[in-house]
């Protein structure tokens, strides 16, 4: 009983964000749904792959239904090999140097794509938020694959030698 | 595996790699195997951290939305299901399948005093307390429910055998005794089980031949503290 109050109290705390991730990315309320679901199954039965460290649990669950979608879109996309990585950022030792920087971050991700060209900075922010693929990104953006590619090999170097920075 | 991280365009390629994997921009094959460098090669994983955490703002973005009510039931219901519970007594009452097996069946108040006597442990304090059934429905309506009331526990235990939710408005469970006011239990969901504790003037006040009652009501229940509805399903309690 003791747990199913506090799945509760989770569920309670954090499910209008992880269904706003969930509908973000895979844009179907029913699918964004089951994947709810999912998602809160898989976060429950392996909480104790959460490690506290600088990732703050909300952004940790973010990360869970994140993966949990894109895996759904990568396994729908041409040459699929699934693999099981929803978890993997609980996997990672946090480094306690980054708590500090936390702070900053958020001003710091909004100066760096600033500092790219808008529709780069654009197709940076649909790839995380939206889940878009190169494919999609391309096409929305009317330019060839392999230019997109290229483009975005390009801005993701800039960017990260400015979030480094 | 890697011979890539070895001058400063290989390790300016890791790292735009790292980033595509963390933006999901890589397919499914490709994906796979920067997952097995990332586990295998420290440098990738800090690189992958570095990416996560300053990508991770952008989270913000995610705009709030409340998922639909019954989201929750679900997910409950698989975590805290069937599988779940310890003791047979327990498996019997959290199988809503079977619960809903025997209400087609017309049957569910006597099986479930069958059901209990004989799924019991041996007596213990629990087996010895009083425990209520009641089945709960009302002609020309097919909102169903089962409730069980242990005093050992204090709570009323309710099932939802029947009924859909209805746009705007919940369903709110009550009790009456003889000739005085009902008094609210709180609201409750169809298609799903809940546990309603019970404060300790309830507790004294469920008796054998107490009333149960479901009334259909704003969303959020009564607005006044007292029935305003019509009564969809009622049932007495009867002992075990």
């Amino acid at each position: 009983m003791r747990d199913r109050t506090a799945f509760r109290t989770l569920y309670e705390r954090t499910s209008a964000k992880l269904f706003g991730v969930t509908l973000r990315i895979l844009k179907d309320r029913s699918e964004a749904e089951e994947a709810l679901q999912e998602i809160y199954v898989k976060i429950w039965q392996r909480a104790d792959r959460y490690v506290a460290g600088n990732y703050s649990p909300i952004s940790w669950l973010v990360a869970v239904a994140r993966n949990h979608c894109l895996d759904m879109l990568r396994a729908r996309r041409p040459v699929s090999d699934d693999i099981d990585v929803a978890l993997e950022v609980a996997d990672l030792a946090p480094d306690p140097e980054q708590a500090a920087l936390n702070s900053n971050e958020r001003s710091r991700i909004d100066h760096c794509l600033a500092e790219l060209d808008d529709d780069k900075a654009d197709a940076i922010r649909g790839a995380y938020l939206d889940g878009y693929s190169y494919d999609e990104l391309a096409e929305r953006y009317g330019v060839p694959l392999n230019t997109m590619r290229t483009w975005l090999r390009r801005s993701l170097l800039k960017l990260r030698e400015c979030l480094s920075a | 595996m890697s011979v890539s991280g070895e001058d400063s365009n290989g390790r300016d390629d890791d790292k735009v790699l790292v980033g595509e994997f963390a933006l999901a921009l890589l397919d499914a094959a490709e994906h796979e195997r920067v997952a097995r460098r990332i586990a295998a090669e420290p440098a990738l994983a800090a690189e992958l951290q570095l990416w996560q955490s300053r990508m991770q703002s952008l989270d913000r973005e995610f705009v709030e939305t409340p998922p639909p009510a019954n989201v929750f039931a679900k997910v409950e219901s698989r975590l805290f299901g069937a599988a779940a519970r310890p003791s047979a007594a327990a498996r019997f009452w959290d199988n809503l399948a079977l619960w809903r097996g025997l209400a087609a069946a017309g049957l569910a108040v006597a099986v479930i005093a069958v059901g209990f006597n004989v799924l019991r442990p041996a007596p213990d304090s629990a087996a010895l307390a009083n425990q209520l059934v009641a089945s709960l429905e009302a002609d020309g309506s097919d909102v169903k429910f089962v409730a069980f009331y242990n005093e050992a526990s204090g709570a009323v235990r309710l099932v939802s055998l029947g009924g859909k939710q209805v746009p705007d408005k919940d369903y709110e469970l009550w009790y009456i005794q003889g000739s005085q006011a009902p008094v609210s239990m709180g609201v409750i969901p169809v298609d799903a089980r809940t546990n309603i504790p019970l404060d300790p003037k309830a507790q004294a006040s469920i008796k054998p031949g107490t009333v149960l009652a479901v009334t259909l009501e704003p969303k959020g229940g009564s607005p006044s503290g007292a029935p305003t509805g019509p009564i969809v399903a009622k049932g007495a309690a009867t002992a075990i």
